[in-house]
């Protein structure tokens, strides 16, 4: 397995950790009297949790191979990049197209702005995956 | 010459002319043409089809004309496959 492919893996399984947070906010949608966590503070503490797991993760896989790791990207890696912001973006789009949907049916600002995120995870989720498929089908 | 492992219209005769050129690794080759060895890897199997800048870079680290190191099939092109 590549550098690069090691790396879309991390990248991949750390963004999943955000699970915890989307989890949480989608009980707290269903059940609104349920007692739930202070969600500024959570979301700030996944996104330093995963910076700092990716430097460590990224460092580690960098000494065991240090020679790919300095090797710039191809034009084969370049492709499946541009090829996996195709359906990243198009899970983007329809993720807005719904998230505006939700002040239809009198959604909050809350409501709203989590709707949004979520459909960022989504497409980064989408991204990475793709670009796992295509690192595995080779191009 | 050997036979095409690969269902793109393009097949190449890399692996052949590693061995030729005292068992190049993918890695050497990787090297020298500025790629990574997945990439010559995928090249080789027919899994990708390089650009025609990294197809001359191949060529010229073997020396050989490109048409020796890569050959198009138009029996299985795309546009005939329809």
């Amino acid at each position: 397995m590549s550098f690069r492919e090691k790396s879309t893996w991390i990248t991949f399984v750390l963004l999943l950790g955000f699970g915890i947070y989307f989890g949480d906010v989608a009980l707290h949608m269903l059940d609104p009297t349920r007692a739930h966590a202070n969600y500024l503070q959570l979301f700030v503490l996944l996104v330093v949790a995963i910076v700092v797991l990716e430097i460590i993760t990224h460092v580690v896989i960098a000494i065991r191979s240090p020679r790919e790791a300095q090797t710039p990207i191809d034009e084969r890696e370049r492709l499946i990049e541009l090829r996996s912001m195709r359906p990243a973006f198009f899970v983007l789009l329809v993720g807005a197209f719904l998230s505006v949907g939700t002040i239809h049916l009198g959604a909050s600002t809350w409501v709203l702005t989590h709707c949004v995120l979520f459909a960022i995870w989504m497409a980064e989720l989408t991204r990475y995956g793709s670009r796992l498929y295509h690192y595995r089908r080779s191009a | 010459m050997a036979p095409d492992v690969s269902a793109s219209p393009v097949s190449n005769q890399i692996r052949r002319l590693r061995f030729e050129h005292g068992e190049m690794t993918q890695q050497a080759l990787a090297e020298r043409i500025g790629v990574t060895r997945q990439t010559v890897n995928a090249i080789e199997l027919g899994k990708y089809s390089p650009s025609l800048e990294v197809a001359f870079r191949i060529a010229t680290v073997f020396a050989q004309p490109l048409e020796a190191v890569f050959q198009y099939r138009e029996a299985l092109s795309p546009r005939r496959r329809g």
